[in-house]
């Protein structure tokens, strides 16, 4: 055992010593981003849609300015006099990883096993019933009702083409370790924590700036901290990165000892109110808490400033997100409204908050306005706050099992019917009471007579008109108060100085295809 | 009856018990999933899916079953082997197993062949002056390194060796740059097979650099186990009428440990081995989650918040039953070593 335990420190005292050498325009990217499965139907996490990106194409990409451009579509969506069929001529001369053609059939193909099998069918399939091919390079798709964001709609990255022949055998099944689509880079190596990509020689479109990337997952945020200060990775995105370490990083940036590249805001945090029961059915009172919300100082303590307020349910990045209707923080305004629901006169009104206990920021902003609702309105409101592991808050959400409960969205395509929908919509009410639908399930159960019916007409409408249409709703749903908007996230990398500055396109996704040295 | 009859007859009721226990741990792991808040599509799809798309999704794993059903499905499908497939990703568990399982025997095997040498030498090296300096050094390295946490440890020596000297990666079990070495799963012996045959010397250094710095940690945090186990046993059996005895043939202080105490000693020290042995299977979780080691705990903790039924059992069952095995391994080799022992 001795001359066993001798000869592996050996080795282990020699390998220290052995750094393996490295191509510098391979670039190694490290996340906490675990990725289970590669496959466009089980993906879900953003990490995966990360990695999705850069080996498949969306039909329609966001650019980073905010402009829909075609990609894998020649045009934008050309959309029936009635709105219920939508019909996209596709790019000729794409091929897929295998070599094989990209087509309307292949397209078909990714459509309806997405459909059938994909875990967020649901964004598909809530708008569309059938697809088919008309001819070698256009499609249709037959909507259910009209729907104005269709080309956002098929910006999703969970809609990538597949090569047909690829998934011959997985049409019905996950591919979790594969992936053969058409994106500038191939897949060449999967597991969970680690991703290689190499250019992909026939992209159709402008090659890669790099030689190829190394994705990697590492287990803990101190962990990716080290990595990029030891020079062990290029690159390193923000998401689940601990806010101290981000802030540290981006005072690094700040001091030129690192590239910082910052892209939209699209993640937003808030807090949901149980808008059907005591004490919080009171439209006064709920009032009364947005007007409680210094958000300014709440974001600068919970994420040291990386973090935006916010008073809308819509990004202001989209349309229909501006100008943002909920009240700014008013505690003299709260107080009148405390006392005129009889509290602040020797009566406290006694709350109980809600926080993920997995998740840090959401702790640290429960407790902070918790301070703060003591030192600014304490002879008013009595704040209790409780932690609690996510999975299991998202299980008694619709029970209506939280007063009041902190929270975050960020929706599948950059479009504030992402963000309305599964806030507001309701299938069945009675009067400001939303009796099933996504209102109920999120745990406010509050809706309006009229609203589903705008929500829908919202979803058609376009331009001017929608712009509209989403302000008033957004001003309507601020005056009843269901929901107290609190921050935006904004997705961030960090790259070494001998890295080009980063690009992050419209739908919060780094370019990775862009990253190089000089 | 003879000793080696009564030795079977223990080692085959041993065996006996194995399944019913794993059939209960396999039960009981299967009830309390299911009794636990939340469920799959609640991890899957966080808070925002509708319920149609939830329900949809629920039907699609089989979690709309009654709960006999699954039960049933659950115990037919173990009976045959067939540990069912991961409702993430839908790879058969087996082989998320077969992915996992490999790492962290090799992570707690290399960490135990360590923790054993450096801590039986420790615990040894006190026995020449009981209470003196070295014996005192030696009580005090036993209790600090059994007494220090896991998790502060790993960091700090994550933060030392890796970000502040850059000698090791942070990290990771094989360098990113490298496509890891076909085999066994173990890259160990996968990488110094390829390194022998085929010359790629960059795959068994790069496999030792990721390792060095799990594996001693995890090392340093067991050594104090053996430590104060040797030390203790040590001192006890040099206390022992056998020993004075021999003292007394006039034997030599060196013979008289070394022939005679230390073999003695050694017996529970096997057993402790055994136990921590069976703990490293699926218990190295700290040190697997700071190091992003790519092992069977970790697995099992991300399958626990995902509340992926099939997987977290799957895990269950196959450490249990190694864990089962090792402790009966270790058992009967002491009852075979130890003469004093009835059964």
């Amino acid at each position: 055992m001795l001359a066993a335990a001798v000869a592996l420190g050996s080795a282990l005292m020699l390998a220290v010593g052995c750094k393996p050498r490295r191509d510098p325009q391979r670039l190694i990217i490290g996340s906490r981003n675990r990725i289970d499965t590669v496959d466009p139907a089980g993906a879900y996490t953003f990490g995966a849609m990360q990695l999705l990106s850069a080996i498949g194409d969306p039909l329609y990409a966001i650019t980073p300015d905010g402009r829909l451009e075609p990609r894998l579509a020649t045009g934008l969506p050309r959309i029936s006099d009635d709105g219920l069929r939508v019909q996209v001529d596709l790019r000729r001369g794409v091929q897929f990883h295998d070599g094989t053609a990209f087509d309307a059939a292949a397209m078909v193909f990714t459509l309806e096993r997405f459909l059938a099998i994909g875990k967020l069918s649901y964004l598909l399939g809530d708008r569309v019933t059938a697809v088919r091919a008309l001819g070698s390079h256009t499609i249709e798709l037959r909507l259910k009702r009209p729907f104005g964001a269709m080309a956002q709609l098929l910006s999703a990255i969970n809609l990538t083409p597949l090569s047909p022949s690829a998934y011959r055998h997985h049409r019905r099944r996950q591919w979790s370790d594969r992936f053969v689509g058409t994106g500038p880079y191939r897949l060449s190596f999967f597991t969970p924590q680690q991703q290689r990509l190499e250019p992909f020689a026939r992209y159709w479109g402008r090659p890669a700036a790099n030689r190829g990337l190394d994705l990697v997952a590492l287990g803990n945020s101190t962990a990716l901290f080290g990595a990029l200060q030891s020079g062990e990775v290029d690159g390193l995105l923000s998401t689940s990165l601990e806010l101290d370490h981000q802030a540290a990083l981006q005072r690094q940036a700040r001091r030129g000892q690192l590239r910082q590249a910052t892209g939209p805001a699209l993640e937003i945090g808030y807090l949901t109110l149980l808008s059907d029961q005591p004490p919080l059915n009171a439209v006064g009172l709920r009032r009364a808490l947005a007007l409680s919300l210094d958000r300014r100082r709440l974001v600068q303590r919970v994420s040291q400033g990386l973090n935006a307020p916010l008073r809308g349910l819509v990004p202001p990045v989209l349309p229909g997100g501006t100008p943002e209707p909920w009240p700014a923080y008013d505690p003299a305004a709260a107080r009148r409204l405390y006392r005129r629901a009889g509290y602040c006169q020797g009566r406290r009104l006694p709350l109980e908050l809600t926080f993920r206990s997995n998740i840090p920021s959401d702790r640290l902003f429960a407790l902070t306005w918790q301070a703060l609702l003591q030192r600014d309105l304490g002879d008013c409101v009595d704040l209790k706050v409780q932690g609690m592991e996510s999975t299991t808050a998202y299980r008694q959400l619709g029970d209506g099992a939280f007063q009041l409960i902190i929270l975050d969205w960020m929706g599948d395509f950059p479009d504030a019917d992402n963000y309305l929908m599964p806030l507001l919509g309701c299938d069945q009410s009675q009067g400001d009471r939303c009796l099933k639908g996504s209102s109920a399930a999120s745990g406010s159960f509050w809706t309006r007579p009229g609203l589903e019916a705008e929500l829908r007409r919202s979803a058609s409408a376009q331009g001017d008109s929608r712009v509209a249409l989403l302000r008033r709703i957004q001003g309507q749903t601020a005056a009843a108060t269901p929901y107290l908007p609190l921050w935006l996230v904004q997705p961030r990398i960090w790259v070494q100085t001998s890295v080009a500055q980063p690009r992050f396109d419209g739908s919060g996704r780094v370019l990775l295809q862009e990253l190089h040295r000089p | 009856m003879s000793r080696s009859i009564r030795l079977l007859r223990y080692v085959l009721a041993r065996l006996a018990l194995a399944p019913v226990m794993l059939w209960l741990l396999a039960s009981l792991v299967f009830l309390l999933l299911r009794l636990a808040p939340g469920d799959p599509v609640d991890a899957l799809l966080g808070s925002r899916a509708p319920e149609a798309a939830r329900a949809a999704l629920r039907a699609q794993l089989g979690l709309d079953q009654p709960l006999w059903h699954q039960y049933g499905g659950y115990l037919l499908d173990l009976l045959q082997g067939d540990l069912g497939t991961s409702l993430t990703n839908q790879q058969p568990v087996r082989s998320v197993i077969g992915q996992t399982l490999p790492a962290s025997l090799e992570l707690g095997l290399v960490a135990l062949l360590l923790a054993a040498v450096v801590g039986l030498a420790v615990g040894f090296s006190g026995i020449a002056r009981a209470e003196g300096a070295v014996d005192l050094g030696a009580r005090l390295f036993g209790i600090g390194t059994y007494a220090l946490p896991p998790f502060w440890l790993a960091m700090l020596a994550q933060l030392v060796f890796a970000v502040w000297l850059g000698w090791l990666p942070v990290g990771g079990r094989f360098p990113p740059t490298l496509l890891p070495p076909v085999g066994s799963g173990f890259y160990l012996l996968d990488s110094l097979r390829s390194a022998l045959f085929e010359g790629q010397w960059q795959n068994l250094s790069g496999t030792l650099r990721h390792l060095v710095l799990p594996a001693c940690t995890l090392a340093l945090l067991l050594s104090g186990i053996f430590a104060n186990a040797l030390r203790l046993n040590l001192r006890r059996a040099m206390a022992s009428d056998y020993v004075e005895a021999a003292r007394c043939r006039g034997l030599s202080e060196r013979r008289l440990i070394l022939r005679h105490a230390l073999p003695n000693a050694l017996l529970p020290v096997l057993t402790i081995t055994g136990i921590t042995v069976a703990s490293l299977i699926g218990g190295a979780l700290l040190i697997e989650v700071t190091f992003s080691w790519p092992g069977v705990a970790a697995r099992l903790q991300e399958a626990i918040a995902q509340r992926d039924y099939p997987l977290v059992q799957g895990i269950v069952v196959v450490v249990a039953t190694l864990v089962v095995a090792v402790t009966v391994v270790v058992d009967v080799l002491v009852a075979w070593l130890d003469p004093r022992l009835e059964f």
